[in-house]
């Protein structure tokens, strides 16, 4: 099983410590891919149950079982990192994958804003789990469902980003933590939901730089360690990724080749990807990876620089969701919420149901600003005007 | 020991998605085409949070489907291909896939469908002992292949090839031998007088001119979930063949019937007509017509109608007419014909179908059909 790999793992982690990285150990384990669709699914392997997790984990599955899409490997920014590499997997596939983790686990360890996250996480995540069966015992499954699922709703509000100062107050979550009446176990449970979510906003904040970087050391790693053909072989493979893998890698390669290694390095250590993006797409760039603004009705594309970039850097910043914000206006019992891009529409259906989950935790009139009116969700239910 | 904690999310997944198809089914079963591939999709991603989403994405980022980034030498092919991919959230997510809609087997949307259906009409679930003599059970029979087939030994696999080969040309359009678990009946080394009840036909016809969409079809549909539940329990091997009608009457496939487009005017009598046309050189027991119309035949058509309405009465067993009506408007044209011819004689039932309460009272006729029948069965038995 993975004692196959010793010889290569070490061989790959002493290439990369001759490239200048450095990292914490990596436990490595062979699965299979139900598991790491189940830990992919959950984030976690051992976080809390709840059936949000089993559509995403259905839907890998099934993903997986049409060929539509598999993932080759898993890991966790842990002290020390976990990596899961999948049974199913050639040995050379495998070996990708541990250059690639030794990338995300250089990562982990040196940029800026991973080593300032919880690396304990696996274990807060297991001790959530317990607290929350225990809750369930003593509060009813049915009720701490609904306010899980309320939490889980509340939770996309997070930024990894800032977790202090003025900006805070205006983010629900933060917001419901600080003045919502809530039972003791109720603030335990939003605090232990909001934590981890804290986690997973940090690696959506940090996509494409993450993976851009593992891809990259991968490719670096891979050059050096393996034959012609196999590495002809591995290149394809590497061309083949989703989105975030090859804009990242190509910001690395653009980098080194501009710049130099070292500065590769100190990019890694300093930057998240807002500032990578700023930093180095250029319309070359935008024309040779081919990302676009698309007008769907109109069926054009856009390559111009500043659209794509714009497009692209609010999708990092609002992670492609309405921008929310808790009202100043908002004092004692009256909660009021501002959807910021005014023009845009919300789905009125979702209005209705994400009011309902914010209600449920704030138990006062709770009212929106959005779609040119004001929604107020009270006791009666769903109003507008 | 491992605790699969994916499918058990799964499993509560499930059930959250169970509820919703339920309270959703009416809207569901309506759609025009019900079945695309053997399934049935929904318009729901996966059961998601509440969380708040744009109406509409006037523009949004995308990427040249397969261009990739050209990276580590190797090419991409981006270039001039038109596959367009949206990044959304390819971007920041955890996973990277497709996103697919939820789709169920056609199978298990019919068993939810029977379930939620005989829940709200109050329906008993039903099992009779195949063969006289064995022990009645309560319980609901889960009929699985195994059910189906029987022993090996009992089975007629030329039989159930050459018939496999005729739906396979019929349908398809090839002359081949693959036999359909979910499509072909199976055939077994038997005499038909003596085991009467082993196997249905039963023909299924619908009218789809103009006015049979939305309301109509929900009925129907329900109509014909319901009776499969109660045949499905009382024949081991249900063989069912399908035909539409307007102008012309046409036989279909399962999926193509369930996926119909309304059109034209109604001729009634050519559904009777190919109704009867199918039942040529079927020696199964037992043989059931259901026809679903609103009964407003084209004028000069009535008194064909009539005719080859007393011509399939002949043929089959039973005649189940349903008067598809869910406005609940009086009974005219050429269902009150029916109405009133199938209160005189045997052969023929009829049911006005405006709504659940009405499809509860035509399963209770249908029903009696099989109580008859059991009687002259068991009569005859003592008999010998």
């Amino acid at each position: 099983m993975i004692g196959e790999y010793q010889t290569v793992i070490h061989e790959l982690e002493d290439l990369a410590r001759d490239r200048g990285l450095a990292f914490d150990p990596v436990v490595f384990q062979i699965t299979d891919s139900d598991e790491i669709a189940e830990v992919a699914s959950m984030g976690l392997p051992n976080r809390f149950i709840h059936w949000y997790w089993g559509g995403t984990y259905k839907e890998l599955v099934l993903q997986q079982s049409k060929e539509v899409f598999s993932i080759l490997e898993l890991v966790l920014n842990t002290a020390p990192s976990h990596a899961f590499l999948r049974s199913a997997n050639t040995y050379l596939q495998n070996v990708l994958v541990i250059a690639h983790v030794l990338g995300h686990a250089d990562f982990f360890a040196n940029n800026h804003w991973y080593r300032k996250s919880n690396k304990n996480m696996l274990n807060l995540a297991e001790q959530h789990a317990r607290m929350i069966r225990s809750f369930e015992v003593r509060y009813g499954r049915e009720r701490v469902e609904k306010l899980l699922d309320a939490l889980l709703t509340v939770a996309t509000s997070v930024n990894a980003f800032e977790r202090s100062g003025p900006e805070l107050k205006k983010r629900l979550i933060y917001y419901l933590e600080e003045r919502a009446p809530l039972e003791d176990f109720e603030r335990i449970l939003l605090e232990s939901i909001r934590e981890e979510a804290e986690y997973f906003d940090l690696i959506q904040r940090t996509h494409i730089i993450n993976e851009g970087w593992a891809t990259f050391v991968e490719a670096e790693l891979l050059n050096r360690l393996l034959t012609a053909k196999e590495w002809a072989t591995i290149s394809v493979q590497l061309s083949n990724r989703p989105a975030p893998y090859t804009i990242g890698y190509t910001f690395f390669a653009a980098l080194r080749d501009q710049a130099g290694f070292d500065r590769v390095l100190e990019i890694r250590r300093f930057y998240e990807d807002v500032s990578l993006i700023d930093l180095v797409l250029t319309d070359e760039l935008v024309r040779r990876l081919d990302i676009f603004v698309y007008d769907p009705k109109e069926k054009q594309k856009s390559y111009d620089l500043q659209k794509v970039k714009e497009m692209l850097i609010a999708q990092k910043l609002y992670k492609g969701e309405p921008r929310i914000e808790v009202d100043p206006a908002s004092q004692g019992r009256d909660l009021l919420l501002a959807h910021l891009d005014e023009d845009r529409k919300l789905e009125p259906k979702r209005v209705n149901l994400f009011l309902r989950a914010v209600y449920s935790l704030w138990r006062n009139p709770v009212k929106l600003r959005a779609n040119g009116k004001v929604y107020t969700y009270d006791r009666r239910g769903l109003s507008s005007t | 020991m491992k605790i699969h904690r994916g499918r058990i999310a799964q499993h509560k997944h499930d059930q959250h998605l169970r509820e919703y198809l339920k309270q959703n089914l009416n809207e569901l079963i309506q759609q025009k085409e019900l079945i695309i591939d053997g399934k049935v999709k929904t318009q729901i991603a996966t059961l998601d949070l509440p969380t708040l989403k744009f109406a509409e994405e006037t523009q949004y980022l995308a990427q040249g489907a397969g261009s990739g980034a050209g990276g580590a030498g190797a090419a991409g092919q981006g270039a001039g291909d038109e596959r367009i991919q949206a990044l959304g959230g390819l971007l920041g997510g955890d996973h990277h896939g497709k996103e697919l809609r939820v789709e169920l087997d056609f199978d298990e949307f019919v068993k939810l469908a029977q379930e939620v259906l005989l829940e709200e009409m109050r329906l008993p679930s039903f099992h009779e002992p195949a063969r006289w003599g064995e022990v009645e059970s309560q319980d609901i029979p889960e009929l699985d292949d195994l059910d189906r087939i029987g022993l090996r030994a009992d089975l007629n696999l030329e039989e159930t090839m050459v018939q496999s080969l005729f739906r396979n040309a019929r349908e398809r359009g090839a002359l081949d031998y693959d036999v359909d678990v979910q499509q072909d009946a199976w055939y077994f080394i038997e005499d038909p007088t003596t085991f009467q009840n082993n196997r249905s036909v039963e023909v299924y016809v619908l009218d789809v001119s103009g006015s049979m969409r939305g309301e109509y079809l929900s009925l129907v549909r329900k109509t014909i979930f319901i009776l499969w539940h109660y045949l499905e329990r009382r024949y081991p091997t249900n063989l069912r063949r399908y035909v539409v009608f307007q102008d012309v009457a046409e036989e279909k496939t399962r999926d193509e019937f369930f996926c119909v487009e309304s059109s034209g005017g109604t001729h009634i009598s050519t559904g009777f007509e190919k109704a009867v046309e199918l039942l040529d050189g079927a020696g199964e027991y037992d043989k059931f017509l259901f026809m679903f119309t609103d009964g407003e035949t084209s004028s000069g058509d009535f008194d064909l109608a009539k005719k080859r309405f007393e011509e399939a009465r002949g043929a089959f067993d039973l005649v189940i007419y349903g008067h598809v009506n869910p406005g609940g408007r009086g009974i005219g044209g050429f269902s009150e014909y029916v109405q009133e011819a199938a209160k005189t004689g045997e052969g023929a039932t009829f049911a006005n179908l405006m709504d659940l309460e009405t499809i509860r009272a035509a399963m209770k006729d249908f029903l009696a059909f099989f109580d008859a029948q059991a009687s002259r069965r068991y009569a005859g038995t003592a008999r010998r």
